[in-house]
């Protein structure tokens, strides 16, 4: 029993960080209908900016050697501040890499290969600035807490409770906001029809800039989290996610801010179902699921059956 | 353009194309040309400055700049003592074909010998190709079994995980007699960690501990909570890891944050400062086998320690970048003795390399580990091992390793 609850823990506590970052792709799908390859940078700079706002020094390797901040913020706030640094990056790549090919209303396929251009030159641009080393949090950050928890005998690192925490959070504020209110109301009118919202008086391009920013808010919140939890292995440690998010994201059923978290526990607790000496395989195991639902469903598991035209 | 026209085009182009490369391959060939000395004897090195491992070359890269400085002093001050070398370094990254590239590219350049790559599991793909090409390579870091059987040109400085691992093995069983219930943790998809933990197992094997479990990890992974929870269910009071720094020190960390509080040991992929801002505090105490030790009372010893403390405000230098010192000490010193017997200039680059293989194989060095030679295969001959403990200041900041009695 307590190993279930383990398992479960354990899935839980992964499933997170994973429906955390298909929220923000699941946001912008739904308004423009094409994936936001540069996600994973976000991703990145997040958990960077983060580590800068606490006060962390840049290693030797970089441009910036040896930089730091001038102020050494509480780790909190240094997260919320980094979230809104990445939605900041978040418009810059929807400015760049998304509204001039709006405009000549160019093939979904050239807005992949445009934000992956975008995500590329963003991490390089981390690299070059700040070198390939890797950094981390210190583990002192919550130092008034214990560093594990017991749940019914279960153990879980205390970091992946807040993690856990501030995903819910996120989840349940962005529904609160996209079911409740004329901004989020507004966004979904543009998500569904955006002629027809625009026909309303509703400015599609405001509600798309604010999907961009809203993702970009989300990616660097869990950049932050992740790096506090496991350290910042380099530049490209948001292109691991990038993939696992974007399969969570088909599995929950593109567009679709419930599917998102859905998809991203269904991918955790697969991946904790396998026996941890074969954990190697984790990835395997998670996309032969995806590969089974879109079998069943090609839609995915809370998304839509798109009709063809004929 | 009509049809046929493309079509011509693309057959004279194709023609064209064909000739250049027929009288390419008729002409001669780079390596009978003479040796290029000009700005120095030419040496490759393709160290990991980018990815994951760059914690390692890092450590390396500072230690080829201090045999640089070295042996630029010793030219300041007998210009026959030390021939000077033209180093051309270039980032291996942390994967098999970039690693593969640099190593294209510097052969191309016409280099003499290659230092590198920094990781075995880069090595079993690029040493091939210096094998193919005929040019020595000395490997400051590879460590798994086989790297000198990968053929005739390949040696490295780097004590194979055989000899020093059961070390540390028998050193946590000599401050722990208690231990009983041996957990072993290793990442499965690299050369290096597969090779050195199957000599930890039959280490622990040897000493009647046989493992109680064996988890499996990836290099990438960062959250090892499932393999962690399953091996403390068997309440392991030693526990063994194989992995490289950024997933073995997340891997401490986490291990710590989840309670486990027995030994670890850990191995060569671990044995680099750069571990401490991964596992900050909790590498407090962890064991570590080593091929070098920094209070060694030689005269290359105490310049190499007094030059990483001048460059590193006071530190105590880490293996491996004595063993990348050592690597190209060895080289250094192998051209200076070849150049003695026969002048550089005279031989071309393929005769070089040739000549400068026999010559690395066949000396003795007085390096930073101590002295060494090479077996007839490339395998480093060491005399001096040591276990330390990594011991972390308050802050959880930094630490040092240190060496056990």
């Amino acid at each position: 029993m307590v190993h279930l609850l383990q398992i479960l823990i354990n899935g839980l506590a992964s499933g997170a960080v994973y429906a955390l970052f298909a929220l923000g792709y699941t946001l912008v799908f739904s308004v423009l209908g094409v994936i936001n390859f540069a996600h994973g940078a976000m991703f990145t700079i997040g958990g960077y900016l983060t580590y800068l706002l606490i006060g962390g020094a840049v290693g030797a390797n970089g441009l910036l050697a040896g930089w730091q901040l001038p102020v050494s913020l509480p780790f909190w706030l240094a997260l919320a501040l980094a979230g809104v640094g990445s939605a900041l990056v978040g418009l810059g790549v929807e400015a760049v890499a998304f509204r001039p090919l709006r405009q000549r209303n160019a093939e979904p396929l050239l807005y992949l290969i445009s934000s992956l251009g975008a995500g590329v030159v963003l991490v390089n641009l981390v690299q070059l600035l700040m070198g390939a080393e890797s950094y981390s949090i210190p583990a002192s950050t919550l130092a008034a807490l214990p560093p594990a928890l017991a749940l019914g005998g279960a153990q879980i690192r205390t970091v992946q409770v807040l993690l856990l925490l501030v995903a819910a959070l996120l989840v349940a504020l962005l529904t609160l906001w996209l079911e409740g209110s004329r901004g989020g109301k507004a966004l979904q009118a543009v998500a569904e029809d955006p002629v027809t919202a625009r026909l309303l008086g509703i400015d599609s391009g405001a509600m798309i800039r604010l999907a961009f920013a809203l993702s970009g808010f989300l990616a660097g919140v869990a950049g932050g989290l992740v790096g506090l939890s496991v350290s910042i292995a380099g530049p490209y440690f948001g292109i691991g996610y990038g993939l696992k998010g974007l399969g969570v994201l088909v599995l929950g059923g593109l567009g679709s801010v419930p599917g998102a978290v859905l998809g991203g526990l269904i991918v955790g607790l697969a991946e904790a179902l396998v026996p941890s000496e074969l954990s190697g395989y984790k990835d395997g195991v998670a996309f032969a699921i995806l590969f089974l639902v879109l079998l069943l469903r090609p839609q995915g598991l809370l998304g839509k059956p798109v009709a063809s035209k004929v | 353009m009509q049809a046929g026209q493309l079509s011509r085009i693309a057959v004279a182009l194709g023609a064209a194309l064909a000739l250049a490369a027929g009288l390419a391959a008729c002409g001669p060939r780079a390596e009978d040309q003479p040796l290029q000395l000009k700005g120095g004897v030419p040496v490759g090195a393709v160290l990991s400055l980018t990815s994951n491992a760059n914690a390692y070359g890092q450590d390396q890269q500072i230690g080829l700049k201090l045999a640089q400085t070295w042996f630029q002093q010793r030219r300041n001050a007998n210009p026959q003592e030390a021939l000077e070398l033209n180093l051309r370094l270039e980032d291996g990254g942390g994967d098999e074909a970039t690693a593969s590239q640099a190593f294209n590219l510097l052969i191309d350049a016409g280099v003499v010998a290659l230092i590198g790559p920094t990781l075995s599991q880069q090595a079993f793909a690029a040493d091939p190709i210096a094998q193919r090409r005929s040019v020595p390579v000395v490997a400051p870091s590879n460590t798994a079994t086989g790297i000198p059987q990968i053929g005739s040109f390949i040696s490295r400085v780097s004590a194979p995980s055989t000899e020093i691992a059961p070390l540390s093995i028998a050193k946590a069983l000599q401050l722990t007699p208690s231990i009983r219930r041996a957990a072993v943790f290793y990442a499965q998809d690299d050369a290096y960690s597969t090779s050195e933990t199957v000599i930890f197992q039959k280490a622990l094997t040897d000493k009647g501990l046989k493992p109680v479990t064996v988890q499996r990890t990836q290099l990438n992974d960062q959250d090892f909570q499932n393999q962690i929870s399953s091996a403390l269910r068997e309440s392991p009071d030693l526990i063994v890891i194989s992995a490289q720094a950024v997933d073995g020190g997340n891997l401490i960390r986490q291990l710590r944050e989840l309670g486990y509080r027995g030994a670890i040991v850990v191995g060569n992929g671990m044995n680099t400062p750069n571990i401490y801002p991964i596992c900050q505090g909790y590498c407090d105490g962890i064991l570590i086998a080593q091929a070098y030790s920094p209070e060694l009372d030689t005269p290359v010893n105490r310049d190499f320690v007094a030059l990483y403390q001048e460059a590193k405000g006071g530190a105590i230098p880490p293996q491996l970048t004595a063993q990348a010192f050592t690597a190209y000490q060895v080289v250094a010193e192998a051209l200076q003795r070849l150049n003695q017997r026969q002048p550089l200039a005279q031989l071309s680059l393929a005769e070089a390399r040739k000549a400068l293989l026999a010559e690395l194989l066949g000396g003795q060095y007085d390096t930073p580990l101590g002295e060494i030679s090479f077996s007839p295969d490339g395998e480093v001959l060491q005399q001096r091992f040591h276990v330390a403990q990594v011991r972390m200041q308050p802050d959880g900041r930094s630490g040092r390793f240190l060496l056990l009695p």
